[in-house]
């Protein structure tokens, strides 16, 4: 009987990557034709060169700017340096902020009109004043970045902070746990998808607040970079900066789902089964030394 | 009525009492130079520079009406492409299955960082500003619509097929009522973003917009008008915020009591004009057969 289970499952995973390899092939071959057709239609003249660079030019462009001369790594760093420390900054202090205003209801009712405010506020915006208050130099991109990424995870710790099941709650009222029992072991763990939720958001937009800072005023990074290319009008080098920021971007949309799937584990089953075993291990472990 | 309006009044108060304790406290702070006024404007010079923006000068008001121009063209550009994609993609799978890898990464591509080559596509006019905030605005509004559409209710669906609904009907009484408030989510989302699409584009290259005046003040120092200018942004971020959260009032009506309330007292009315219509008219027709 599990022979037979074996075989079918076996069976089916075959047809199934095999229809997974036939869809890939599709895709790729709808998207180079995209390509080739882009391609044909810049060389025909159809297509202004000028703005749309051929994609073997953006393709010699990647080239040149990670290898040739390999300038594009510096600005990378820049504006790498930039996203990371101010989204950690930004979403630290915003995560405890909303800790210290969630569990105090007065607190959180005299500011609410201030949140609303500024969550309809471009937070973009403040970047010129930031500038002008902090200087031209690196100490006001990552200001910009922070403030960029407060927001989104101090409104989500507060929504998480403040949909505790009640029911829970009793649970835990009745069990007399301590004030920080509460926080620690139901509140916590009960925000932490939204507050997760949060902090992705907030990445997303760190790395567009970065640019924003670098395209308004700077001299290294990879807004400065793309502003110098589309200025001198290397439209080229321009993707193929573009490109390695999509490419960034996705690295940073998929570290932080593997970050979310680590730290809440209870969410999907393969996590949870994983953390139960190792559970039970060290359970096993410590009846052994008794 | 008025009870309702003092007692509101009451609740107002304290939060009043807390904003002038806070302005106050923060005028004293920068008179006393605990801080620097260079760097934090007073409160009073910034309500100067209020004044002077909107009554003696009247310079906002031009800018105002542009940024907000541009923010709610590139706004409709976006959402009219987001959601018809998304509907062409939630009625054809594999039109979905094909569209929606250029979607993604078109989502993890910082939408900003498009704005120079934007502005080298569309100039230095309004144009590059309206795209930017289409660009911009397109996702959230793309992915809650299709998200919305997708979504089943198991219990919906039977009862839709036990009824014999046809595709047509199965998608406009189904799957567009139930997407509509994910729909107005990403719709709100969207016109936030179109507005901040707006202001950046007017930071990169530009000649009038409030990001503009932003940018001016900022760098000739003048910290007070920059503020007030902030300030204006926030206002025309609420503007479009409630004007969506209005809409959404209106057209997803079943969501809050008074919504359905008001729908309902409508439909009754409705339905009894029509009911009471045919009680009045017999008379006529029967005159009118008489007649011939």
């Amino acid at each position: 009987m599990a022979m037979a289970d074996h075989g079918t499952s076996l069976g089916l995973a075959r047809s199934g990557s095999r229809l997974r390899v036939d869809r890939i092939l599709r895709h790729m071959a709808i998207f180079l034709s995209l390509v080739l057709l882009w391609e044909l239609g810049a060389r025909s003249g159809w297509l202004n060169p000028l703005f749309f660079p051929r994609p073997t030019e953006i393709l010699r462009s990647f080239y040149v700017i990670f290898i040739g001369t390999g300038n594009v790594w510096f600005h990378l760093y820049t504006t790498l340096a930039a996203v990371f420390g101010g989204f950690i900054a930004g979403s630290i202090l915003g995560c405890a902020l909303a800790i210290v205003v969630g569990l105090n209801p007065t607190v959180r009712r005299f500011l609410q009109p201030y949140i609303i405010v500024l969550e309809a506020t471009p937070r973009i915006a403040m970047g010129p004043l930031i500038i002008a208050a902090l200087g031209f130099g690196f100490t006001s991109k990552i200001a910009i970045v922070m403030l960029v990424c407060f927001f989104a995870p101090f409104v989500n710790t507060l929504a998480g902070m403040l949909s505790v099941n009640p029911s829970a709650l009793e649970l835990f009222r009745s069990l007399r746990a301590s004030k920080w029992q509460v926080f620690s072991r139901l509140m916590l763990p009960d925000a932490a998808p939204t507050i997760m939720a949060g902090l992705r958001l907030a990445m997303a937009s760190a790395l567009s607040g970065a640019l924003v800072a670098e395209f308004i005023s700077s001299n290294a990074g990879m807004g400065v970079l793309i502003d110098r290319y589309t200025g001198s009008l290397n439209m080229a080098s321009a993707f193929a900066s573009l490109l390695t920021l999509t490419a960034l971007g996705f690295t940073i949309f998929k570290a932080m789902e593997l970050l979310e799937a680590k730290l809440i584990y209870w969410r999907s089953d393969a996590a949870m089964s994983r953390m139960s075993a190792r559970r039970a291990r060290a359970w096993a472990r410590k009846r052994e030394a008794l | 009525m008025p009870s309702s309006l003092l007692d509101r009044l009451m609740r107002l108060l304290p939060h009043l009492a807390i904003l002038a304790a806070v302005l106050a406290l923060w005028e004293l702070a920068v008179h006393r130079a605990w801080v620097n006024a260079f760097m934090v404007p007073k409160p009073s010079a910034v309500f100067d520079a209020f004044v002077r923006l909107y009554v003696t000068d009247r310079i906002i008001y031009r800018h105002f009406f542009i940024t907000m121009y541009e923010a709610v063209a590139g706004f409709a550009i976006g959402a009219t492409v987001g959601i018809s994609l998304a509907v062409m993609s939630a009625l054809n799978e594999s039109f979905r299955r094909y569209v929606s890898p250029y979607a993604i990464v078109l989502n993890v591509t910082p939408g900003l960082a498009l704005t120079p080559i934007i502005i080298a596509w569309f100039g230095f006019g309004m144009g590059s500003k309206i795209a930017l905030a289409a660009v911009i605005c397109f996702f959230p509004i793309f992915v809650n619509t299709l998200s919305g559409l997708l979504q089943q209710d198991p219990d919906r669906e039977e009862l839709f097929s036990s009824l014999g609904a046809d595709p047509v009907q199965r998608f406009w009484k189904l799957q567009v009522p139930a997407a509509l408030p994910i729909m107005f989510a990403g719709l709100k989302i969207g016109m936030t973003t179109a507005l901040i699409g707006a202001v950046v584009a007017e930071f990169a290259q530009a000649t009038e917009g409030v990001g503009v005046l932003m940018q001016r003040f900022s760098f000739q120092l003048n910290m007070a008008s920059s503020v007030a200018v902030l300030l204006t942004m926030s206002l025309m971020g609420l503007t479009l915020y409630y004007a969506m959260e209005f809409l959404d009032d209106r057209l997803v009506f079943w969501r809050r009591d008074r919504g359905m309330a008001r729908v309902a007292r409508r439909r009754k009315a409705r339905y009894l004009a029509r009911v009471a219509a045919p009680l009045t008219k017999p008379d006529q027709t029967m005159k009118g057969r008489n007649a011939t």
